[in-house]
């Protein structure tokens, strides 16, 4: 029963989707969910043989197929028409929902029967699934004329810097609130040293590497005064770190440092007594433009490899670089989790004191996280100024800091599976559903519900004028916020690995030990 | 040797600190001769950034006696708060333009309508920050730490948004012209056009000859801030409602045990919060003459910024800490650069946080152990 009803919530969303967008999308929604409702399943089953378990998730696989279908049916005869648009009957219409149907059934299916594998294969064949997936999708996507893969690529860009943000939050336990200001050290490090705005032109390979670098060491240097705060106070200070960083860069646009001695002291003490300055004022930068203020910093130069030079109407080669910085990223993100370094930032967040008293140093270890994660917001920066070619500092200011905090919390804080899915969700909901979700919206409005208000004027451009999904962007990550906090503080994907190794029954979230501690000192 | 170097410490970091300001400060507009040239050619400009920065500082220092009244009970940064000062800068203008005071010549009407906009915006935005409380905060009160605070995070993105909508809705907020960006809304000088109606001049020093401009908007600003800090403080001290809520914040299961309502303080807080930030919107509204749905954003960290600083949970110190950050706004604004008040409203926080975390007036407590 709870496979059906599981298999039904991956049936409805994949319908649901198809409504935003016709045509083949039937086919790529049920290719999605059919994965994702395989690796949902298979994880509750019970090992036994595959074709057991692959008749035990026959029901849940059939019913989110026949979901699917009904919704696309539904979308294509009712709804397409409601919105203006004609219903399709011929050569993408029939195949795409054959597709789609095989799909969601089959993938599950076959995702499912993972399970009766032994535990090594059985995540090796989840990962080759997965890979097949991701490296097949730019493909289909060119094939299916969808042009999702450039929204794609801002997800995953979140996702590199969710990843960064959870070695601070997850691991560490210290809440950053101005963490896109190391994005925009990074993006900007990209852009001062690979565009005409210095005119230096410098290689994008060894700039993402300059860019992590150099936030890694702003976040030393922001991180070095601060981390001895508590919880809350850390909190506002990285907050106010990050809204000044943007405002550096916003105002950098006209730099002037007089050296003082020379031209201030020195002068005003000789006056003083009456004399003449005899010393020439020393102009160390004059009127230098660094950042460019709001005009941004473009064009950025573009990476190429072996000669191929990665141009912006050509999502693909981009997908799959992020796809390999991704990847760097998780592996170097695994190994630092295991090791001494990571179990110490474990050990913070369960309780500082008493990790000190185990010898480890607590400002250090925190320095370390906080330079790590600054250091891989410096790769998701230098990517983005690459991709995009053109930065502003009204990109980086707080709500970006909260867009990214809203990837980790969602996915689930301190696993990196949980932040990947977040990421996915959530950016791919931001700019990707949500627009389609206007232009349906509209067409909603201007065909069917407009013309049924047409008696009454002032409802009506009420009604038009707020039928915007976009203009509820801060209320839908708003909602993420509060709303996880109050029903699944450990996010959807909670980290399996965390619970078995600390043998807790509750899911730690950030720092227990910190309300209990204020509790034992009221008590 | 060391005690040598020890003596000598601490007069040369101070030197080398200066000759940094010196060096890089220019670079955010913190250039000290040119700022005292200027002070020096024109004096009565300073005393005129004085009155603008208590004006100002009079309504940070409203909203940020709601962040301390909080934190001092339930240990919560309510993120929300600057966000509930915004709605109730829009009640306010809605209010107004329901009532007709908006379009309105009439000294008594517009005198009316005001107070009827007061009343209406300390009510909503009372309202809304209790409800807030009740959906965000109340089921979290025993969760770990940081969860309240990333929730109250949400909420002021939610709060935010609905500024956001309702600034868009030309039924409820009428557009005089735009100030500055395309979202920002005019909130008409209604206390201004009073007094000319009166056949008085608005600017009270007119008749001084001193060059100065202390208005009866500043005048109404500073009045009613210290009236309502002076009532906040009586309150607290004499009634016994107040007595309650200084229990719960000194030790929420003692006060419990001795037959306090704890969720009827931690509510009855919030509702004073939320009403002195809406009274601080219409103040807000009629001093700056201007409604943004981002203005919470901004007035909050100013406000927070201003609670640390007087030593947050203090009342005295909230006051204290608003005026303040008030006058270092002005003076940013009147001579650095207005674009830079920001980096530096945010660099006194951080370094109140760095050097002195229990603020001006905060009791220097131990490590929490």
């Amino acid at each position: 029963m709870r496979h059906i009803r599981t298999g039904v919530l991956f049936g409805v969303i994949a319908g649901l989707l198809t409504f935003l967008f016709s045509g083949w999308s039937v086919a790529v929604m049920g290719l999605f969910a059919g994965v994702g409702l395989g690796l949902a399943l298979e994880s509750r089953l019970d090992r036994g043989s595959p074709s057991n378990l692959a008749k035990q998730v026959l029901p849940a696989a059939l019913t989110a197929g026949a979901i699917l279908l009904v919704l696309s049916l539904f979308q294509n005869f009712v709804v397409q028409p409601a919105i203006g648009k004609p219903s399709s009957y011929g050569n993408v219409f029939v195949p795409a929902n054959i597709i789609g149907v095989i799909a969601i059934i089959a993938l599950t299916m076959i995702t499912a029967s993972f399970r009766g594998l032994e535990e090594k294969w059985e995540k090796r064949a989840k990962m080759i699934l997965l890979a097949v997936v991701a490296i097949a999708f730019p493909f289909i996507d060119t094939f299916t004329g969808l042009r999702w893969t450039s929204n794609v690529i801002f997800a995953l860009i979140f996702v590199i810097l969710g990843l960064g943000l959870n070695i601070v939050v997850g691991y560490a336990g210290l809440l950053d609130l101005g963490y896109a200001a190391f994005f925009a050290i990074g993006a900007y490090t990209t852009g001062i040293l690979s565009s005409p705005q210095h005119n230096i032109y410098m290689n994008f390979w060894l700039v993402i590497w300059i860019a992590a670098g150099m936030a890694a060491i702003w976040g030393l240097m922001l991180g070095a005064p601060t981390l001895p705060l508590r919880g809350d106070y850390l909190a506002i200070v990285t907050l106010g770190f990050g809204e000044i960083i943007p405002v550096l860069f916003r105002n950098l646009i006209d730099v002037t440092i007089n050296e003082p001695l020379t031209c201030w002291i020195i002068p005003g003490i000789q006056k003083m007594f009456g004399a003449t300055s005899t010393v020439a004022c020393i102009n160390l930068v004059n009127h230098m433009d660094i950042t460019a203020g709001e005009r941004g910093i473009n064009p950025i130069g573009r990476p190429s490899f072996f000669g191929y030079e990665f141009q912006s109407n050509n999502p693909t080669p981009w997908y799959f670089l992020i796809m390999a910085i991704i990847l760097l990223s998780v592996f170097i993100i695994q190994r630092l989790h295991k090791s001494r370094m990571g179990r110490a930032w474990m050990a913070i967040r369960e309780d500082e004191l008493a990790a000190a008293q185990m010898g480890i140093d607590p400002i250090r270890t925190k320095l370390a996280a906080f330079a790590m994660g600054a250091a891989f917001s410096g790769f998701a920066g230098a990517f983005y100024a690459a991709y995009i070619r053109g930065i502003f500092p009204s990109v980086f200011d707080f709500s970006a800091s909260i867009i990214i905090l809203c990837v980790v919390i969602l996915g689930g804080i301190g696993n990196i599976n949980g932040v990947i899915v977040g990421g996915l969700v959530i950016m791919t909901a931001d700019r990707l559903f949500l627009p389609a979700l206007k232009d349906f919206l509209k067409g909603l409005m201007d065909f069917t519900v407009l013309p049924s208000l047409a008696s009454n004027p002032t409802l009506q451009s009420i009604v038009a004028q707020n039928a915007n999904p976009i203009l509820y962007r801060f209320l839908l990550f708003g909602l993420t916020l509060v709303i996880m906090m109050a029903v699944r503080p450990e996010g959807l994907i909670p980290s399996a690995q965390m619970r078995a190794e600390l043998h807790k029954d509750e899911e730690v979230v950030i720092d227990v030990e910190d309300n209990q501690k204020s509790k034992a000192k009221k008590g | 040797m060391k005690s040598t170097l020890q003596k000598f410490a601490r007069p040369v970091i101070a030197i080398i600190t200066i000759y940094l300001v010196l060096l890089l400060g220019p670079i955010a507009a913190l250039d000290i001769p040119i700022i005292a040239a200027s002070i020096a050619k024109n004096p009565s400009q300073l005393l005129q950034f004085l009155i603008i920065g208590l004006a100002n500082g009079a309504i940070i220092a409203i909203i940020a006696l709601g962040y301390t009244m909080v934190y001092g009970i339930i240990e919560l940064i309510n993120f929300a708060h600057g966000d509930v000062y915004m709605i109730g800068v829009f009640t306010a203008l809605t209010t107004l333009s329901l009532t007709g005071t908006l379009t309105s010549q009439d000294p008594a009407r517009i005198g009316l309508g005001i107070f009827i906009a007061l009343i209406v915006s300390i009510a909503v935005s009372a309202t809304l920050n209790a409800t807030i409380e009740r959906l965000a905060y109340k089921r979290l009160r025993n969760a770990p730490r940081l969860a309240p605070l990333i929730s109250a995070i949400g909420m002021s993105f939610i709060v935010e948004n609905i500024g956001l909508i309702w600034a868009g809705q030309s039924w409820l907020v009428p557009s005089f012209g735009t100030t500055g960006g395309g979202s920002q809304k005019e909130f008409p000088d209604l206390l201004s056009r009073m007094f000319v109606n009166m056949n008085m001049d608005p600017n009270l020093l007119a008749n001084t000859g001193w060059g100065l401009r202390f208005t009866i908007k500043d005048l109404l600003v500073i009045v009613l801030a210290g009236v309502l800090m002076i009532g906040l403080r009586l309150f607290v001290q004499r009634t016994k409602l107040g007595k309650a809520m200084r229990a719960t914040a000194q030790n929420r299961d003692a006060a419990k045990m001795l037959g306090i309502d704890i969720d009827w303080v931690i509510t009855a807080t919030f509702l004073i919060g939320g009403g002195l930030a809406g009274a601080a919107g219409l103040m807000a509204g009629l001093y700056n003459n201007t409604a943004w749905w981002f203005m919470g954003f901004r007035a909050g960290l100013q406000s927070f910024t201003a609670a640390v600083l007087g030593g947050i949970g203090n009342i005295t110190g909230a006051m204290l800490g608003g005026f303040l950050i008030g006058l270092l706004a002005a003076f940013s604004d009147g001579y650095l650069n207005a674009r830079w008040t920001n980096a530096w409203v945010f660099a006194t926080l951080v370094l109140i946080l760095l050097f002195r975390p229990t603020g001006l007036l905060g009791e220097q407590t131990g490590q929490k152990v």
